[in-house]
């Protein structure tokens, strides 16, 4: 039988099950994505949606994916788009975040100003936060 | 659109493509390249002492992402 290589130290608590989980990530994303940039309620609900997530990634709630002591050489690879996206972002960013050079974050401004686009990134945004939780 | 603006938009599709490819890479059977999420839980094991410095930077920066894209 095949070694795995992510192994659980126990089973997950019933609230954290994708069964419960996923329809409120849904609920939270499209709540959030109706909230304007800048308003106090975005602000509020970024917080109160990614403070319990912060918190339980710090504790020792929730079992977690063994991660690796040691990279294999490999690792290396992910150098080069993290280079690349550092250069560009950074170069951008000292010549003003102008529409000649945008930031990564001012070209994502465009889609996601509409509601479903922007829905759809909220709802990322809490999935990945909870894998990093379970890292 | 201009020429600079048309290279920044190019470099970051360019950035995600290639870490689409090395996502994939990294799944093949022998691969000895890790996941990205391997690579988060290497990076979130770095502790100071008992403090976890590494996983405080990865949530933390993940927060603020949010905040940045969402609420800024």
């Amino acid at each position: 039988m095949e070694p795995h290589s992510q192994l659980m130290v126990e089973a997950p608590r019933p609230w954290a099950r994708p069964l419960v989980l996923v329809p409120v990530f849904a609920v939270v994303a499209l709540l959030g994505a109706a909230l304007p940039s800048f308003s106090g309620r975005a602000t509020a609900l970024v917080l109160v949606a990614g403070g319990p997530l912060f918190w339980l990634g710090l504790s020792a709630r929730l079992p977690r994916h063994r991660a690796p002591r040691r990279l294999p050489s490999g690792a290396a690879w992910w150098l080069l788009p993290a280079g690349v996206l550092f250069a560009v972002e950074a170069t951008n960013f000292l010549l003003g975040s102008t529409p000649d050079h945008p930031t990564l974050s001012q070209l994502a401004d465009i889609p996601l100003a509409g509601y479903p686009c922007r829905a759809a990134a909220y709802f990322g945004w809490l999935m990945a936060f909870w894998g990093l939780v379970r890292r | 659109m201009s020429l600079a603006r048309m290279f920044a938009i190019g470099a970051f599709t360019l950035v995600f493509v290639v870490i689409g490819m090395i996502e994939v890479a990294a799944r093949r059977p022998g691969s000895n390249i890790p996941t990205l999420g391997a690579l988060c839980g290497f990076v979130m094991r770095y502790q100071v002492r008992r403090l976890p410095v590494g996983r405080i930077a990865v949530l933390g920066f993940w927060w603020w992402l949010g905040w940045h894209v969402f609420a800024r």
